[in-house]
């Protein structure tokens, strides 16, 4: 910029004249506001949504006072900090999203325990998938020479369902022999005191892990009847316990050293919140009446405004896309491996591994509509899965993502560096232990990511949903992979064309913050998990 | 994909002719000592002894040929339609240090990676001729590759450890080949064997990447004789160092040959001259045109087209 601006008097001198800049100077504030205006427009939604959820038109001016006081200066304080202090922000962020991630984890847990399985059937699958896979992997970090751990943890995967199916009668009675309580304490908290006994013995260190293992199994028989006594639901305390304790072990990691204002940061800001709904309601300010409250988290949807709630379809949505997760990850790993390190660069097969790489870049373009056309005719119709079942809705949403989770495994596997392959391949390696021991791994940070971010894509999606016939109200969360199910943005869809006000304006923009929250939940998981391995692998 | 028709670590691209003839002769970076010019002296080609190389305590080895391990009778490798070695005979003996010397694109490491079969990994790379490891041949249609790798290790031009810690890439053949007796010990004297013991024995569970680049090139080299292989061939890998882990990888190069057999591709003639018993002169074409010992090749080579590569002429 300085050669037209300053150098007036040397080019007057010298009489070099001036060169024009002005097409150059228009196309830079042209690419400005191309890349300002979709933010801007974006911003403009959200906030609008925002205030709608929360029903912020409802407060008094004395409250924004409040709210800006307690709330908002101790966060923007602590964003500039933040930002001053990378290794402050990284803790605040693994803080919070490993917070998230224990809400998201208790919350699947509540719903495989008490709403979509029930005690017996739960404890049938932990029979034949959860406890062989933790056994394995047990004995595998105990016996490092044991060679068939992988191969028996992914029989254990995929066989284990299967028998758990078969086996679904008997074992459901063995489970009605023990009773819930028995099963949940032998399903439930016997892992979890082992995970304590790890955790505090051999990760932190902290002293006998056998006592703190004891005390867990003390505090969950006796807590129970207390925690019932509260008049918080059990699921609820569940929540808190697998959000707070991951939580306290970042703190507990981060809190030594000088990282500690990440820490104090995100709990500050947390406080003002506290702090502003205590002082305005001791002053007797009228906050604002928010829609996205507990109540609508944890209602069945209703022909009120007020009674409405997302909870049936929250619960479908998660079931859903745990379930695609769980399938397009397998699937689209097994793909890119396939066409990254096994197919051919000629022949025949050549020629069918090129045919494939093209046509799944296309696929990944291909309207969703048309992943739901499939799926009523190829899962619902043609496999007899079902209309609007949980299992068919999975496997349309699989579909639809599959393509672009395989484009990323297989940029993952393309940046594992070509000399670790050759390293493996010389040391004496096969193929085979080569992929596993040193692609996979290397790859696996950059598959995670992409797949939760198509994850994201695919918990929002709404035409197949409608396409394969999706209930749009479900006034009971699914109870199987063959129950019928809704799901959150079918449920925000329907809301929307009710004609009163306060169904279009509050609690439509309530079901798209409970979206938002749960993707942005993913994504900060997805960072989480990336950084994790990253820092593992370098 | 691409990947598989290209060798990114041999740094000679066999597709390519052959580069600039006047680069390998001015290569001394990486020589590790302030050795004399060649052209100096009349008599010597090139300095062959190291002086202040940290060699000269080594007592060189009787350099009579011991049985051979790897022979090599009118081997033949193309790529595609590009011929990268020409008619090569060669019989390299046991526990010496044979280096093999010669301009980008003349097929030394071609012919490195056909002893460990790694070509394999090429599609378009076809192999003629009769290749022997010991009594078997290697190119014959019953030899697994796989298997064959384990018998002969493989030292690559850039240091590429994985990125795990110190201890998994020591011991990342044993666990490949299943042998996970004793393997603390195993591990042990692998890095103790490449002199890399002393400065990592603290913080084996550290990632590897960690490392320096001279400290990762020598745990390859424990990562590599780790599974007690026959030969091991090095490929430049000293070529990405600087002259200080350059000397540390030639001490070690002597003592390995004490026990092993060793194949090593240079580009620097005095490496070669420093450290090799017999040193193998490959010219454009993939041709091998003189195999002698060390001393002859660099002070009085039979052809002079070897005389004019070493002298830098390269004719």
């Amino acid at each position: 910029m300085a050669t037209d601006t300053d150098t007036g008097r040397a080019s007057g001198e010298s009489g070099f004249g001036r060169v024009s800049r002005l097409r150059g100077q228009l196309f830079e504030s042209l690419t400005l506001g191309a890349s300002v205006f979709g933010i801007v427009a974006l911003a403009v939604l959200l906030a609008y949504v925002f205030w709608d959820a929360f029903g912020l038109a409802a407060a008094e001016p004395g409250w924004y006072v409040v709210f800006a006081g307690l709330t908002l200066l101790p966060a923007v304080v602590f964003v500039w900090y933040a930002r001053r202090h990378p290794a402050v922000g990284e803790t605040s962020l693994e803080l919070v999203s490993t917070a998230l991630a224990g809400v998201l984890g208790g919350f699947g847990l509540v719903a495989v325990l008490e709403v979509i399985a029930g005690d017996e059937v739960w404890f049938t699958y932990f029979c034949t998938v959860v406890a062989p896979l933790a056994g394995l992997y047990v004995y595998g970090r105990l016996d490092r020479t044991a060679t068939w751990i992988g191969v028996g943890s992914l029989v254990a995967l995929v066989g284990g369902p299967i028998v758990g199916t078969l086996l679904l009668g008997p074992l459901t009675t063995v489970a009605a022999l023990l009773g819930a309580p028995l099963v949940y304490l032998l399903t439930v908290v016997v892992p979890a005191a082992g995970i304590v006994r790890y955790v505090v013995d051999d990760r932190l260190g902290l002293g006998n892990g056998n006592y703190a293992a004891a005390g867990l199994l003390a505090v969950a028989v006796l807590g129970v009847p207390l925690v019932d006594r509260t008049g918080v639901a059990r699921s609820v305390w569940l929540l808190f316990v697998t959000a707070l304790a991951p939580t306290a072990l970042v703190v507990w990691n981060n809190v030594a050293d000088s990282r500690w204002p990440g820490v104090v940061g995100p709990a500050g800001v947390a406080g003002g919140l506290a702090a502003t709904v205590v002082v305005t309601d001791l002053v007797g300010i009228t906050g604002p009446a928010p829609w996205f409250d507990w109540q609508y988290v944890t209602s069945d949807p209703s022909q009120t405004a007020a009674d409405a709630g997302l909870y049936p379809a929250i619960i479908g949505s998660v079931f859903v896309i745990v379930l695609v997760a769980v399938t397009t990850l397998v699937v689209a790993i097994g793909a890119a491996v396939y066409l990254e390190e096994y197919a051919p660069t000629s022949g025949v097969a050549g020629a069918f591994a090129r045919l494939v790489r093209i046509n799944i870049s296309n696929l990944a373009g291909v309207p969703s509509v048309v992943y739901g056309l499939l799926g009523l005719g190829v899962f619902a119709n043609l496999a007899n899965l079902g209309v609007g079942t949980v299992i068919t809705a999975a496997f349309t949403l699989s579909l639809l993502i599959l393509p672009i989770v395989i484009i990323s495994a297989r940029e993952a596997i393309q940046s594992v560096p070509d000399s670790l392959r050759q390293a493996s391949y010389g040391m004496g390696a096969t193929r085979w232990q080569t992929i596993r021991r040193v692609v996979l791994p290397q790859a696996l940070p950059g598959t995670l990511t992409g797949t939760i971010l198509a994850l994201g894509r695919a918990i929002g999606e709404t035409a197949p949903l409608i396409m394969i016939g999706v209930a749009t109200t479900a006034f009971s969360p699914p109870s199987g992979l063959f129950s019928r199910t809704s799901a959150m943005p079918m449920q925000v869809f329907v809301w929307s064309s009710y004609p009163s006000e306060a169904f279009q304006h509050g609690v439509v923009a309530a079901g798209v913050v409970t979206l938002l929250i749960v993707l942005l939940t993913m994504n900060s998981i997805a960072i989480l998990v990336r950084n994790k391995f990253e820092r593992e692998t370098h | 994909m691409s990947r598989d028709t290209t060798q990114t670590e041999s740094g000679t691209d066999p597709t390519e002719p052959s580069t600039d003839p006047t680069e390998p002769s001015t290569d001394t970076a990486g020589s590790g000592t302030d050795g004399a010019d060649p052209r100096a002296d009349a008599d010597q080609l090139v300095d062959t002894d190291p002086g202040g190389g940290g060699l000269s305590e080594r007592e060189r080895r009787e350099t009579a040929a011991t049985e051979p391990v790897v022979t090599a009778r009118g081997l033949d490798v193309y790529y595609g339609d590009t011929q990268a070695l020409d008619d090569v005979s060669i019989q390299i003996p046991a526990n010496r240090v044979t280096a093999m010397i010669g301009p980008s694109g003349c097929g030394k490491s071609t012919f490195l990676r056909s002893i460990n079969r790694m070509n394999d990994l090429v599609d378009i790379a076809r192999v003629d001729g009769e290749l022997f490891f010991q009594d078997a041949e290697i190119y014959a249609d019953e030899v697994d590759p796989v298997a064959l790798r384990r018998q002969v290790g493989m030292v690559f031009q850039h240091p590429n450890p994985f990125p795990k810690s110190i201890y998994d890439n020591v011991a990342y053949g044993l666990r490949v080949q299943g042998r996970t007796d004793d393997l603390d010990a195993v591990v042990e004297e692998s890095l103790r064997k490449a002199a890399l013991w002393e400065e990592v024995n603290d913080r084996l569970d550290e990632t590897a990447t960690g490392l320096s680049g001279g400290q990762q090139q020598r745990l390859c080299i424990a990562r590599a004789i780790a599974v007690d292989p026959e030969v091991i061939l090095m490929d430049e890998p000293a070529s990405a160092l600087d002259p200080v882990a350059t000397s540390k990888i030639e001490d070690l190069i002597a003592e390995l040959a004490e026990s092993y057999t060793v194949v090593i591709v240079t580009h620097n003639m005095q490496q070669a001259a420093r450290i090799s018993d017999r040193t193998a002169v490959f010219l454009t074409g993939g041709e091998l045109v003189e195999y002698d010992r060390t001393e002859k090749i660099f002070e009085n080579p039979e052809s002079q087209r070897v005389e004019d590569y070493i002298t830098g002429k390269f004719g």
